[in-house]
């Protein structure tokens, strides 16, 4: 495959898989992803979190069997099945994916700032001070990037204990009757329930970078395992905590939740946490904009440094065109469709048809 | 490096002016808020303002206007404060008898909507004019303390049932449940005391417990409970039992799905006896005095509630918790189905000590 031979310093160590595929799935969905299961799947949300994740394990495996098959990123399946021309062009689509992702983000973000905290925040110049921070990561290389994956899991961690306080109030008979919702509903939760699980699929596009990839995808599963427990506990924390109307008033459910906590030496800790979820969303976009770059090298043979300045040039112009909730709803269902298109439906079909080209080229 | 010190020093001159200040120095912040109907169904509202004395004494500095609906009425009294009034200070929330009888929908939008509310703020209704409530001067740490401390550790300690903003929104929110919110009564100009609790059917207040009830509303809605109780053992003697640890629970009956059995359980040492001599045989005699009262009293709260169409404790919950698909079959729990219901109240009650003398 063409250049797909890194260099062994350049890559990074199994276990990382674990916080790169992790920081890339919690990012800025967790804040509210509640009130749109809730909304269809009733007090069984849960169920359809659990189902999404038992989804995401075989879309993973599948995940890392196009990229073993073809020993290299998405880029290099492209071109396998389709040859040069088609399979770039094919792969330039991602691009766009990961710009509209990494804007979806941000501007998400930006607006929980704007409701939450401070209602006359720049636009324009916070996310160009976020941009130039992200500049800066990526030029760091992918051992920097993930390392900020690695920091954007780790040091927000102490926020899940926090939930805690919310629990002494749970009304458990919320939950209950388990089953009350057809079968239907839970699965229209389930697909709901994929903006805020995308993001894994960015093994995709590391593969190349990872030093013994078999040994990889043992962390793969476990990021996995570990968000669906983080969201399904959170779901539940949330369902014993709201009634279902007031749940289905709040559009940032688990920072209402964070309005309950109260330390001696804070009176309201959700701007605690909206201040830390900076760090939070810092790995979604440094990833998906080194991504986005990185595919601008492989397909336009264009210098990464200067991909990177453009896709960061190319959010700080569009995120203006954003100005309301509206347009930021209608971003966030977007990507969530195209990231379940992407995932879910897109995914295993590149594998049926890697698997056939390998069969063919085997004779 | 050229790449990191402009980064770092970008970074930091953009950040430090993004936004609006908000000098503590400079800003009301509003610690209470009445609210009441004024005489032509206009909102008749105060705020209460604390303002730190050098001395370390606290200043209530009152702001009274009126206005059409709650942000109306604090722009009118932001017309007529010298500093910005912000919320994020808010501890308590009082609605005169006139508005919550009317019903408190509109008054209540802006605590659901306004992300700077606090969710562990006190809510509570008044007998009487709110305003006058925060007219008096209570302690020297300010109204808004002093109401917040008075709830709270009535709350924590006594037989007020645990209430706060959130709580009261999730059940005002709910067709499951009715929401409660405990009175106040201002006695004279330095006093003021929880009278009582108001139960709330949607928005509206429709009817009051008094005072002595207020021990077995707590035992029937709070998971987890304490409080002080009296029984009266005939003969001048007395028994005052104070409740450690109690817990109740509500489950329906497997043969009859129109039956509610409570269990309840309370824990608790007597701290003050009038008779001679504390024995075990009493102390038997007292719990079983005890736990006829409290299966007597609850289950006349029970009916009362029943009688009224509200469901405080949180029955239909329950209700719901045992049938599949309730939503979208039972149209009607509240007319229909509670009013059918028939209670079982089991109370155990264990007297572990009985203070330091026998």
């Amino acid at each position: 495959m063409p250049g797909q031979s890194i260099p062994d310093h350049l890559k990074i160590s199994p276990f990382l898989v674990l916080y790169m595929v992790m920081s890339m799935q919690i990012g800025i969905g967790v804040l509210g992803y509640q009130r749109l299961i809730v909304l269809t799947a009733g007090n069984d949300a849960w169920i359809s979190v659990l189902i999404t994740g038992g989804c995401i394990h075989i879309i993973i495996w599948m995940i890392y069997k196009i990229a073993e098959t073809v020993n290299g990123d998405l880029v290099s399946a492209h071109v396998y099945i389709a040859g040069n021309f088609v399979g770039k062009l094919l792969s330039s689509f991602f691009i766009i994916y990961y710009f509209i992702y990494s804007l979806t983000v941000q501007r998400s973000y930006l607006e929980v700032i704007q409701v939450w905290m401070f209602p006359t925040m720049n636009i324009f110049w916070f996310t160009l001070a976020y941009m130039l921070l992200c500049i800066y990561i990526i030029y760091g290389g992918v051992r920097t990037v993930i390392g900020i994956a690695f920091f954007g899991i780790v040091l927000p961690a102490y926020l899940f204990p926090v939930f805690g306080f919310s629990l002494q109030l749970a009304e458990f008979n919320h939950l209950l009757p388990i089953w009350n919702n057809s079968l239907k509903d839970i699965l229209i939760g389930s697909y709901k329930m994929s903006l805020t699980f995308i993001g894994f699929e960015v093994v995709l596009f590391f593969y190349p970078f990872i030093k013994e990839p078999q040994k990889s995808k043992k962390w793969a599963h476990l990021a996995i395992l570990l968000t669906t427990f983080l969201y399904t506990s959170i779901m539940i924390i949330t369902i014993t905590y709201f009634s279902r109307d007031l749940l289905s008033r709040s559009v940032w459910a688990t920072l209402t939740m964070w309005k309950i906590v109260n330390f001696p030496f804070v009176e309201r800790f959700e701007y605690i946490g909206i201040a830390t979820w900076s760090l939070v969303i810092l790995p979604n976009v440094c990833m998906s904009i080194w991504i986005s770059s990185r595919l601008l090298k492989r397909i336009f043979n264009l210098q990464q440094k200067k991909g990177v300045i453009i896709m960061a040039a190319a959010t700080l112009i569009a995120i203006n065109f954003l100005p309301t909730r509206a347009e930021v709803s209608l971003l966030n269902d977007i990507t969530g469709q195209i990231g379940f298109v992407f995932n879910f439906i897109y995914i295993p079909l590149l594998l049926v048809v890697v698997m056939i080209v390998k069969k063919v080229k085997k004779r | 490096m050229i790449y990191r010190y402009f980064c770092i020093v970008v970074t930091v001159l953009l950040l430090s002016s993004c936004v609006e200040k908000s000098i503590i120095d400079d800003i009301n912040i509003q610690s209470a808020v009445a609210i009441d109907l004024a005489d032509d169904d206009k909102l008749k509202g105060m705020i209460l303002v604390q303002n730190y004395l050098p001395d370390q004494a606290v200043e209530n500095i009152r702001f009274t206007s009126t206005g059409k609906i709650r942000r109306d009425l604090l722009l009118n009294i932001q017309k007529k404060s010298s500093q910005q009034i912000v919320v994020g200070g808010l501890m308590v929330s009082i609605f005169g008898d006139k508005i919550s009888k009317k019903g408190i929908s509109e008054a209540i939008d802006a605590y659901q909507r306004d992300p700077g509310i606090g969710s562990r703020n006190y809510l509570a209704t008044s007998s009487g004019s709110a305003l006058k409530i925060l007219e008096g001067e209570y302690g020297p740490r300010g109204n808004g303390t002093y109401l917040r401390n008075l709830l709270e550790h009535n709350i924590q300690y006594r037989d007020v049932p645990e209430t706060n903003l959130h709580i009261f929104l999730r059940d005002y929110n709910s067709e499951w449940k009715d929401a409660f919110l405990p009175e106040l009564r201002s006695i004279n100009n330095e006093e003021v005391e929880i009278s009582g609790i108001s139960l709330f059917k949607r928005d509206k207040e429709i009817d009051v417990l008094p005072k002595d009830k207020m021990f077995y509303f707590k035992l029937l809605v709070d998971r987890h409970s304490n409080g002080n109780f009296l029984v009266e053992l005939g003969e001048n003697k007395t028994a005052m039992v104070k409740s450690i640890k109690s817990k109740r629970k509500i489950k329906m009956s497997r043969k009859n799905h129109s039956q509610m059995i409570l269990n309840i359980h309370i824990n608790g040492v007597v701290t003050e006896y009038t008779g001679k001599k504390m024995s075990k045989e009493i102390a038997d005699v007292v719990e079983k005095e005890l736990a006829k009262k409290v299966n007597a009293e609850s289950l006349k709260l029970i009916k009362q509630f029943q009688e009224k169409g509200v469901d405080p404790i949180g029955f239909g919950l329950v209700y719901r918790s045992k049938h599949r698909g309730a939503i979208k079959k039972i149209k009607n729990w509240g007319e229909n189905d509670y009013k059918n219901l028939s209670f079982k109240i089991n109370t155990k009650v264990d007297i572990s000590e009985s203070g330091v003398i026998e």
